[in-house]
């Protein structure tokens, strides 16, 4: 298996170093599975074209680092995957700092859009030629020209406060009415603004602003944690798919440092991502139902998901922030005495859930609300790049457990689940198939634990200027962390792309002409997580600033509003 | 004239504690219910009495001036108390007169018009979506109230309600009552605003729709006329399209209130086990149910 | 249809209740549940290996009076990761199972303890023994001490 990707490896690289010609400034391939191409900016745009319509290769997400300390310039780098190939390619460009910009590909691939404007609102490196270039990530009183991932600002840094600043937002078109879903939404539960224009009862456009709780992860990685203490901040990037999140980034830093993790490890790490799926699908399940009104669904299918976060407690000491991962391996091993009640449980689990599935099979009411709701056409799921449940409801069958197989899933391999509808229903279904699927690897994995240790042992710091990417099949989708190694006991740049990133971006097209009753169900069916694909500013508690707002005050703000012309 | 006047007063204000004070033990017991079939405890079946107690103590926010928008809840809780002592629970009604069926319509539909109203007064965009969905649906629902109604009008050759009831206990159960019940008992389950048509005040979709605006005091009476209206349809229903047994005593309140109480449970059953419908699905719906119900009058039509 | 919503009032049914009395009845955590932190104090002996791997700098040390090193506890911000019990090496400082943490008193969330440390003859500040701290550099843990501590 070894060396037939390495074989591929040397000779895709070969072809995409020809296509590059006079512009390739290097080659070189960090990992059996990694390639990285510096090239010339200028030829950015063509290069893209022409790994997307010769490869196949598929678009995750774009860095910008700021490598002035090293190499005197900003870097912008497209991240592809070439699914059939297991590869991953890094497109890197240095850009200079008197030419802070860089050729958009957001025409090219239309899913880039969002990560473009990230580059550009973290790093300053304006992508030319973007078709919508507001800001993402950035509060609308942020400062301009103060771009917080570049290496001169520190990361408790608290700008000034400005007053009465708004996002821009699209107006509606002639005869439509605006309809804002959110940032406050009951279906919500992170806020995001969505601006939708409505006629009547149908929805004819969608503008939306998002990234209310950016929490500056990423910059905190860099800059005030060790490569040990990043698992716990990973952990809480997401509260659904922590361990998701820690595992990846410790599996980027382990392909970056070359270290070995035991192989209990690998199966114990298979283990709590497949039960993390099953309590994530179990819980999206009950939610779908809340969304359409169908509480019993939610009450029921939470009452069979209650005893695997009982299991997760005993297990890991905690429902859901596990702090089981640690660079090199775990730091808590899976006792051998919960092997049998994790049977049982999953056991119950699968019954009960074979049984609702059964009995929502033939509920026409729910069917009417899901079937055809939402539709997510295979075309512009792949455009979009989508990933996760909602691409493989549209029968795009990507899952980073076969494309690029970690932890023990090379020798536990799963089934992946798939439509051809690309609905709501079609979502549910995957999703229900994948949650049994998902037990069945648990006990798979059980079957085949291995005795060894749980953790490799570290001797050596890790060396500084190695990249390591690393995807994981979060329940959303693929959730992918590149980190590149750096001096002091961290790392020099983190990047975390979670999987709702690119499905959100999705949304607008499947909500176009629809009715607003159906959006929520939509919205839901993706099953966002906006904490995952907002990483929030953080407050410094050693200042302790906090602003109270009094009751008048609020009063006064909200009857303003009102007065001002209704809802914005 | 003055012992009448005292009778009618007395009847009068026992229709109107009922619709008071049974609605929210009512609602309390269906909440157990409901609570029951998802696997948990639920609240005590006091809980709407606290409710109410807890909001009536609130602050009274407008966001509309004017003595009309002020007065809209009370209205509205009015409307309902006047349906209760025009329907008969038990007894006569108190106010009952010939013809009084047709007012009884209209004053049933009152009530939701008053909510739309509201809705529409607010500035919100999902009051107005949510009002103009109670439109849509008071123009699906209410038809079917008027032709269910309509079938036993025909049956019994009279206009007034009484005159109804008394015809159903001396002639038994027909055909076409029956369906009329069924397609009455249907639309009750959409002016209860009760899954899976709770279309107007979603609020998953629409944040509460008509109701999104309203707090305290206001909100305590639009709920509690939203109860009692339930309730005083469900004791119309039983009383119209299921009088039997019929003991001619004080008896029959209590057996009233037990059958009552059997339809508010069934009501609760089907919202249990139903997602909301979209209001174009809804209206599709009572459309059918509409076309059932004249069924039923033609079936009054041949004499069965 | 019918059928469908049947089998479903039956999964209800057949059910019963399954909430949890709680607060009404305790609930008990399982075993090796993560939860408040508890410090034995006759245990510690003010080594600060727990400050230099907490990853939401919950303890800070500070050598500020004479033969004494002072440690604090911010409470509020702790993450319950246990890696102050990984490394402890007197098993002084223990996750407890206790989760019931809620408070609406500050001085709850806050905790200083002051341990009596043998001070250097020569410029009679106080230094941990040397071996705990060479054997905690090698383990991967954060590099170097925090400024201004030794």
């Amino acid at each position: 298996m070894a060396t037939t990707t390495i074989d591929r490896a040397t000779g895709v690289k070969e072809a995409i170093a020809a296509c590059c010609d006079g512009a390739l400034l290097s080659a070189t391939q960090p990992s059996p599975d990694t390639l990285q191409f510096a090239i010339e900016k200028t030829v950015m745009r063509a290069i893209v074209a022409s790994l997307v319509d010769n490869f196949e290769a598929r678009f995750l997400i774009s860095v910008g680092t700021d490598k002035r300390p090293i190499t005197g310039d900003f870097a912008v780098s497209h991240v592809f995957s070439l699914d059939h190939d297991h590869l991953y390619v890094l497109l890197e460009s240095p850009v200079s700092e008197k030419d802070p910009r860089i050729d958009s590909i957001t025409e090219v691939i239309p899913g880039a859009d969002w990560a473009e404007r990230e580059f550009r609102d973290a790093i300053g490196v304006h992508p030319d030629g973007h078709p919508d270039p507001r800001r993402l990530l950035l509060a609308d009183d942020w400062p301009e020209g103060v771009f917080p991932l570049r290496k001169d600002v520190p990361y408790n840094y608290q700008p000034p406060r400005a007053e009465n600043v708004r996002p821009q937002m699209r107006e509606p078109p002639a005869g439509a009415s605006v309809l804002p879903i959110g940032p406050f939404f009951p279906v919500l539960e992170e806020p995001a603004y969505w601006r939708m224009f409505v006629e009547g009862e149908t929805v004819v456009g969608c503008d939306t602003r998002i990234f209310y709780n950016h929490r500056g992860i990423e910059k905190l990685g860099e800059s005030a944690l060790t490569y040990n203490e990043i698992p716990y901040l990973a952990e809480r990037i997401c509260g659904i798919c922590g361990f998701i999140h820690s595992t990846c980034y410790c599996q980027a830093v382990e392909k970056a440092a070359g270290i070995d993790v035991p192989r209990r490890a690998k199966y114990i790490r298979t283990i709590m991502l497949e039960l993390e799926r099953i309590h994530s699908h179990l819980l999206w399940l009950g939610i779908a139902g809340h969304i359409i009104g169908f509480d019993t669904v939610l009450m029921q299918i939470w009452r069979i998901r209650e005893p695997v976060m009982w299991l997760c407690e005993e297990i890991s000491g905690n429902r859901k922030t596990y702090g089981m991962n640690t660079v090199g391996g775990l730091r808590r091993d899976l006792p051998d005495q919960i092997k049998p009640k994790l049977l049982e449980t999953l056991a119950a689990v699968e019954k009960e859930a074979i049984a609702v599935r059964n009995a929502i099979v033939g509920d026409t009411t729910l069917q009417a609300r899901t079937k055809g709701v939402g539709p997510l056409t295979h075309e512009w799921a792949k455009k979009i790049c989508a990933v996760g449940p909602p691409a493989r409801a549209s029968g795009v069958a990507i899952d980073a457990r076969i494309d690029h197989p970690y932890a023990a899933y090379d020798e536990v391999p799963p089934r992946i689940a798939t439509q051809e509808a690309g609905d709501t229903w079609a979502r549910v279904l995957v999703r229900v198939a994948e949650l049994l699927e998902s037990i069945r690897l648990v006990r798979e994995a059980l079957l085949a634990l291995p005795q060894s240790p749980i953790r490799a042992e570290i001797k050596e710091d890790i060396p500084p200027g190695r990249v390591g990417v690393s995807v994981v099949e979060a329940p959303r989708g693929e959730a992918i962390h590149i980190v590149l190694t750096g001096g002091h006991n961290r790392p020099y740049r983190w990047r975390v792309r979670a999987p709702t990133y690119p499905n959100l971006q999705a949304l607008s097209a499947m909500v176009a002409g629809a009715n607003i009753a159906d959006v929520p169900i939509t919205l839901g069916s993706l099953d966002p997580c906006f904490s995952c694909t907002e990483r929030l500013e953080t407050v410094d508690p050693r200042t302790r600033k906090v602003r109270v707002y009094s009751r008048g005050e609020l009063l006064e703000i909200s009857r303003s509003r009102t007065r001002g012309g209704g809802a914005r | 004239m003055t012992l009448w006047l005292i009778k009618t007063s007395l009847f009068c204000l026992l229709n109107v504690m009922i619709a008071l004070f049974l609605s929210p033990l009512c609602e309390g017991i269906m909440r157990k219910l409901r609570a029951a079939l998802h696997s948990r405890f639920g609240p005590p079946i006091t809980q709407p009495y606290w409710d109410l107690l807890k909001l009536l103590g609130k602050e009274d926010l407008r966001s509309t001036g004017g003595i009309v928008y002020a007065l809209m809840p009370a209205a509205t809780l009015a409307s309902v108390l006047l349906l209760a002592a025009l329907v008969p629970m038990g007894v006569a009604a108190p106010l009952a007169f010939a013809g009084d069926f047709i007012v009884v319509l209209y004053v049933a539909t009152m009530s939701s018009v008053l909510i739309m109203l509201i809705g529409f007064a607010s500035a919100s965009p999902y009051a107005s979506i949510g009002s103009s969905r109670e439109m849509m649906m008071l123009l699906s629902v209410e038809p079917i109230l008027a032709v269910a109604l309509c079938v036993g009008a025909f049956k019994a050759k009279t206009l007034a309600l009484v005159g109804i009831v008394n015809w159903q206990e001396q002639n038994g159960p027909s055909i076409s009552m029956a369906i009329a019940g069924v397609a009455f008992f249907l639309a009750l389950q959409a002016v209860a605003g009760k899954l899976p048509f709770d279309i107007a005040e979603a609020d998953q979709e629409i944040m509460g729709g008509p109701l999104v605006e309203q707090s305290g005091p206001r909100l305590a009476l639009i709920r509690w006329a939203m109860w009692a209206k339930q309730l005083v349809l469900a004791f119309l229903l039983v009383e119209v399209f299921f009088p039997w047994p019929h003991f001619g005593t004080g008896l029959d309140l209590v057996a009233t209130l037990v059958k009552v109480l059997m339809v508010l449970v069934l009501v609760m059953l089907i919202d249990v086990v139903n997602p909301r419908l979209r209001i174009d699905q809804a209206m599709g719906y009572f459309m059918r149910v509409g076309v059932s119900s004249l069924a039923a009058l033609a079936f009054a039509v041949i004499g069965k | 249809m019918f059928l469908s919503k049947l089998r479903e009032a039956l999964i209800c049914l057949k059910a019963g209740r399954v909430t949890l009395r709680y607060p009404f009845a305790p609930r008990e955590p399982k075993p090796g549940f993560r939860g408040k932190i508890t410090i034995d104090a006759d245990l510690c002996f003010g080594c600060g290996g727990c400050a230099n791997v907490c990853p939401a700098n919950v303890i800070v040390v500070s050598d500020a009076e004479q033969h004494t090193r002072t440690l604090e506890f911010y409470w509020r911000r702790c993450t319950y990761c246990g890696r102050c019990e990984e490394v402890c090496p007197e098993k002084a400082i223990h996750l407890s199972q206790q989760f019931e943490t809620a408070t609406n008193a500050p001085e709850d969330m806050y905790m200083r303890l002051k341990v009596f440390m043998g001070p250097c003859q020569r410029c009679g500040r106080c230094f941990p023994p040397p071996t705990v701290l060479d054997r905690m550099m090698k383990t991967g843990f954060r590099e170097g001490l925090r400024g201004g501590n030794v």
